[in-house]
């Protein structure tokens, strides 16, 4: 047992990247009141293969076994049996097909909102604004989104020809090549003159390309400076550690970013941002619910912490610990196990607690009470967190939308541009550097 | 996590049990790959030397075992399970129908803890504790997360000590409530004299059960002059316990005959119970009440006074639990015990009950037919439950046939469901005199 690799998982869901693994310590011997609860656990397992009302096999008792202990320790600890674990590895590098558009619906018709410059309708001439009005001879009226779409998807390879309706311009053919092409894990616009970027997920090794890129694209669309930005992280359940810390770091001039904890403290793992920041003078606002977890709330937690940026909306998920899958040998699957806890760069935990906003916003109406969110520290085992100090969200702290405030909007975005656009911004980031 | 348990708890046994100590001698006889038991159990080595230097806060190494251990019997079936050295000893002591608690029985709904029925003269009734309420907390801490057998551990304690549960009803406020646990005397048989009618309600099979039934046929005789009318046994929300005891019950209906079978494993060792001679009822109508918590050793009762056709079965399909336990010690009780389910039991028609349950031969509700859903979890809805081996799983006609006969006697509308409906109706089968026209409608 000397040098085992595994997978980093990072995020309350998403599996993946690789990263190194081993062991600090050989194990433990195994003590005389462990050997004698496990001479009951084999005792069990003979009686139960010679008596039970059916056959059974061995491995299913040991699934059985290690599922129960595992599942004691925390909600995301668990035994990977080796078909799933091979599922889950090629899913892992699995890649979709497509056109590399990005596509809304607008007045019946398929609307680009963003076309990836790499992807083929790109190359073909399609831009954002354009509509496709029928795919293969099909006009698309009547149909809803996602069926739509799915004319359009196919395997990579083959053409489709999609007709398109740019401004200005008669509706025009186009054959395109579908290809293997990723997606963003952003969207962008301009939002009320400021800049606008909701990041889905954490798991898209381009993620800080993408953000990058799409800063250019509204300064371009803005015509001037970004006047302030708000990145919506609501309901994104974390994914890649390392782009959690450079998309961090396009915002922070160099310090730490996050420091991730094991049991022992050589253990410890500090990641620092680059020197040097984007648009320094930006204000930004970081929107966070209950469903952010993980990664993004790495993200929300640092820039928070280290005064650059303002987080709104609702408490996040809190899930601050780090998930090893570790290959067994033999090809017996894997062990997903919590071996660290992340840390923000003021030493706060995330674990069991999460990033509590700077200022508390409701997406719903008023009906006198907190609603109840499942988070973290509500699972089965969860390991919660010592440090209970700024935990609880205080009802009276939380802005309600206003009765009138229509359902269809978004009033914790519509918050967001106040603060930005008021002097609010200022007094929530002084607010900040009171508390530390 | 998933373990739902049908009916365990402070006070009853749960299920079926053959307290058995043969079993183990049985060992011997099957030789599984031992290779393969070792290699899995490298595994498992390997997995907890892992978590012992690598998990992100240290673990406790026993604890973590037997948390594999229930997770291990859990994946079996609902009824399998692992019993420490102090359950076990507890569980002698409510097999033999004493305890110290607060005096209810439990089960799981949705993570919580649902209160089956209060025991008479506990703790629990005297607080008001009603059947169907929820816990959710004890002592302040939740209960969504812990399994039922978890729960119920912490519920229980020494004597003279208090325990605080929260309790939700359906359409009130939670209430907190202290109780003091003492030592419940679990009576499990009760009897009295209701419009004539001799009325004996069986709670559950412990020890107590047939000296109990014994007692009370013998008051009941004295209380009507020796001439008996006819009697109802109630079997209601009954759970079931031990397998001996439900032979015995049976006795007081059957003179000799089979009242049940069991099989082991590819029907190997199958066994016979018979009844034993001299019953006590020789000749008098029984009607014989069961519902959806009816389980175990009642169906095997239920089943056999119906398969016999020596009485009326009246009520709501039964639970549906044909399975047997043995209660294996584990190094002589030293390491606690192992719960098994290691049997099937077959009616003496040879029906098993597994997930089906026993179905009255007169369907009455207690609840009036207002469109609204009053059934109980059964068996077949629990998680991992066994399947019946005998039922094709898409038997159409035979569910078309149920369907045609199916008619089921509703309490009147304004009816109050206290009244018990289904008791009525028995005690007006027997004061008709309908009672051997209906017996002989159901032998053809």
């Amino acid at each position: 047992m000397s040098l085992k690799h595994g997978l980093v998982l990072t995020g309350a869901f998403a599996a993946t990247l690789v990263a190194g693994w081993s062991y600090a310590v050989t194990p433990k011997e195994i003590d005389a009141p462990s050997y004698e609860k496990m001479q009951i656990l084999a005792d069990i397992i003979t009686i139960v293969e010679a008596e039970y009302v059916e056959p059974v096999e061995t491995q299913t008792l040991i699934e059985g076994a290690l599922n129960g202990a595992l599942a004691k320790l925390d909600p995301h600890s668990s035994y990977v049996p080796p078909t799933t674990y091979t599922e889950q590895r090629k899913a892992a590098r699995r890649e979709y097909g497509g056109l590399g558009i990005e596509v809304i619906m607008e007045e019946g018709l398929i609307k680009i909102n963003y076309a990836l410059e790499e992807g083929p309708a790109y190359g073909a001439g399609i831009r954002s604004g354009d509509f496709i009005t029928a795919v293969e001879g099909e006009s698309i009226l009547g149909l809803d989104l996602d069926e739509a779409v799915e004319g359009i998807r196919g395997l990579a390879g083959d053409p489709v020809t999609v007709t398109v309706l740019s401004p200005d311009q008669e509706p025009r053919d186009l054959s395109v090549m579908r290809e293997q092409v990723r997606g963003r894990a952003i969207r962008h616009r301009v939002e009320d003159g400021l800049g606008y970027v909701l990041i889905e997920s954490f798991n898209n090794t381009k993620l800080t390309t993408d953000l990058e890129r799409a800063l250019e694209l509204l300064e371009e669309e803005l015509g001037s400076e970004i006047p302030g930005l708000i990145i919506d992280l609501r309901g994104n359940r974390g994914g890649l550690l390392t782009q959690s810390v450079s998309v961090s770091g396009l915002f922070l001039d160099g310090g730490e970013v996050l420091s991730v904890r094991g049991r022992k403290d050589v253990d410890t793992e500090r990641y620092h941002a680059d020197d040097g920041e984007v648009m320094p003078d930006m204000p930004i606002v970081v929107l966070v619910s209950p469903g952010s977890a993980s990664a993004a709330e790495i993200l929300a937690g640092s820039l928070q912490d280290r005064g650059r940026a303002v987080v709104v909306g609702r408490r996040s998920f809190g899930k601050g610990s780090v998930q090893s899958v570790i290959p067994l040998p033999g090809n017996k699957g894997a062990l997903r196990m919590t071996t660290q806890r992340y840390y923000t760069p003021s030493g706060k935990s995330i674990q069991g607690r999460g990033i509590m906003p700077d200022q508390l916003v409701s997406a719903l109406d008023d009906t006198g009470e907190l609603r109840r969110r499942i988070r973290e520290d509500n699972l089965p085992n969860a390991l919660l967190n010592v440090d209970t100090s700024d935990y609880e969200e205080v009802y009276e702290d939380v802005i309600f939308p206003p009765e009138e405030f229509p359902i269809t909007e978004d009033f914790q975005l519509r918050t967001a541009v106040e603060i930005l656009k008021g002097s609010r911004y200022q007094e929530l980031l002084d607010a900040q550097s009171d508390l530390d | 996590m998933k373990y739902v348990l049908p009916v365990v708890g402070t006070a009853a046994a749960v299920g079926l049990f053959a307290f058995s100590s043969a079993n183990q001698a049985a060992l011997a006889v099957e030789k599984p790959s031992y290779s393969d038991t070792f290699e899995q159990l490298d595994l498992f080595a390997d997995v907890m030397a892992r978590v012992r230097s690598d998990y992100v806060v240290e673990v406790e190494d026993g604890e973590l075992i037997e948390d594999a251990i229930n997770g291990m019997l859990q994946s079996l079936d609902p009824h399998s399970s692992y019993v420490n050295p102090d359950d076990f000893r507890r569980l002698q002591e409510q097999t033999s129908g004493r305890y110290v608690g607060v005096g209810m029985e439990v089960t799981q709904e949705d993570g919580y803890v649902k209160v089956v029925a209060p025991i008479d003269g506990s703790p629990a009734k005297e607080a008001g504790v009603k059947s169907g309420d929820y816990i959710t907390e004890i002592d302040g801490k939740t209960v969504l997360g812990l399994s039922l057998t978890e729960a119920v551990n912490i519920i229980r304690g020494e004597a003279g000590e208090s325990v605080t549960l929260t309790i939700a009803r359906i359409d009130e406020e939670p209430q907190d409530i202290t109780l003091v646990r003492r030592e419940v005397d679990r009576e499990v048989v009760t009897y009295e004299v209701k419009d004539g009618v001799p009325y004996i309600r069986i709670s559950q099979f412990n020890e107590k059960a047939a000296p109990g039934l014994a007692g009370a046929i013998t008051e009941l005789k004295r209380t009507v002059d020796g001439r008996l009318p006819g009697v109802i046994l109630d079997l209601r929300t009954n759970p079931g316990g031990l397998l001996d005891q439900s032979i015995k019950i049976s006795s007081a209906f059957l003179d000799s005959g089979e009242v049940v079978s069991t099989r082991g494993r590819d029907g190997s060792d199958q066994q016979s119970y018979d009844a034993e001679p001299g019953q006590l009822l020789n000749g008098v109508p029984v009607i014989v009440l069961i519902d959806e918590a009816s389980a175990s050793a009642s169906e095997i009762v239920a089943g056999a006074i119906q398969d016999r056709n020596r009485g009326l079965v009246m009520g709501m399909t039964s639970f549906g639990k044909g399975s047997v336990q043995s209660l294996i010690p584990l190094r002589g009780g030293r390491d606690g015990a192992l719960r098994l389910t290691t049997q099937r039991y077959y009616t003496p028609s040879g029906r098993s009950i597994q997930g089906t349950g026993i179905d009255p031969d007169l369907f009455v509700s207690s609840y009036p037919d207002d469109g609204e859903d009053h059934t109980r979890v059964s068996e077949a809805d629990l998680p991992n439950s066994i399947e019946n081996e005998e039922a094709p799983a898409d038997d159409e006609t035979a569910d078309e046939a149920t369907e045609d006969e199916l008619i089921i006697d509703y309490p009147p509308e304004g009816f109050v469901v206290t009244d018990d409906y289904q008791l009525q109706r028995a005690i007006e089968l027997i004061k008709s005199g309908n009672y051997n026209q209906r017996l002989a409608e159901m032998q053809n």
